[in-house]
């Protein structure tokens, strides 16, 4: 069971990467009148996510 | 608005076809409705079917330990066993020693959501009150103002943010990218998506439920071949239902879950 709240933890540090550079992309492109700042966002973000899943929840034990 | 909402989507009267339960089982009509301080009131059966259904928990619990025993009754047996699964096999596993003075508020906050989960498998009620997004939205800011009370109490107002939007181990300049995800995700998503997801799971659940039985119920009076199929939509109802309670406890329980681990880590020191 000890595993469930930090596997929620991962997934909502996913999404909320995704969300939020994502979402600053977008309003990047609405202000710019551009169409690419938001894949770069959503990447970008993703990325970030994913390194900081490694070094909150990445030790080992 | 509502109200207009209910009129606009509603089956076409004389319309021979299927008509699908819909979201509009979630807004039935008021019973009665009133203004207090300026704020309009609708009580509806949902808003009943809460009140009986927490009124008997209450009645339960306080039936149950007045008069307690050393070698308990049935229903001491029961009351106990449940306050003992929060308390012990949440409370403690998840926080700690420390989390035991959470458990009265884990073990009310469980078995208030079980029990108007499974309202909408009881016969009669058969709808969740827990479907209506308020009151998931109520309970999960009771948690997020318990977690981030706790945090600042716990470690202080500085430190409690810095842990929180500026984790250990990252290098300063990546603060940059990584301080907005940790604030979306600590200060933002918590409790919109804990809130969502026990009100999505009810309502998803109602429908499925609402829709094998009506659909049961039409193919058995529709009149032609389609009835070979009602007895399968009316097995589908039966295991949904089953399904449903199995969905509903664990919902309650997930909900409890994540309420003690944001607790657990509003009170954990930077490491």
């Amino acid at each position: 069971m000890s595993g469930a709240d930090e596997g929620w933890a991962v997934v909502g540090t996913l999404f909320a990467g995704v969300v939020v550079w994502g979402g600053i992309g977008w309003l990047i492109d609405l202000w710019l009148d551009t169409t690419f700042v938001k894949a770069i966002g959503v990447l970008v973000g993703l990325a970030t996510a994913i390194y900081l899943v490694v070094v909150k929840y990445g030790k080992a034990g | 608005m509502s109200a207009s909402i209910v009129l606009a989507s509603e089956c076409p009267p004389n319309d021979p076809g299927f008509c699908a339960p819909s979201v509009l089982e979630f807004f039935p009509k008021p019973l009665a409705t009133f203004d207090l301080f300026g704020v309009h009131f609708a009580i509806t059966r949902i808003t009943v079917i809460l009140w009986i259904a927490t009124a008997v928990m209450v009645w339960f619990f306080i039936a149950a330990t007045r008069n307690m025993q050393l070698v308990p009754g049935k229903r001491q047996y029961f009351a106990e066993s449940g306050y003992s699964i929060i308390r012990d096999g949440v409370a403690r596993e998840v926080i700690g020693t420390e989390g035991l003075r959470f458990a009265p508020y884990l073990a009310s906050l469980f078995f208030f959501i079980v029990i108007n989960n499974i309202m909408g498998i009881i016969p009669f009620a058969q709808i969740p009150p827990t479907g209506r997004f308020a009151f998931p939205v109520v309970l999960a800011t009771i948690t997020y103002v318990l977690f981030n009370w706790v945090g600042i109490r716990q470690q202080g107002v500085g430190p409690y943010f810095k842990n929180n939007l500026f984790p250990a181990g990252v290098p300063k300049p990546l603060y940059l990218l990584v301080t907005p995800i940790e604030f979306a995700s600590t200060f933002v998503f918590r409790p919109f998506t804990l809130s969502v997801r026990l009100f999505a799971n009810m309502l998803a659940g109602h429908l499925l439920l609402a829709i094998f039985a009506a659909g049961t119920v039409y193919l058995f009076t529709v009149g032609n071949f389609s009835v070979i199929f009602a007895p399968v939509s009316f097995a589908m109802s039966v295991v949904m239902t089953f399904f449903e309670l199995l969905v509903q406890v664990l919902q309650a329980y997930v909900f409890v879950v994540l309420t003690s681990a944001y607790i657990a880590g509003a009170m954990e020191e930077a490491h």
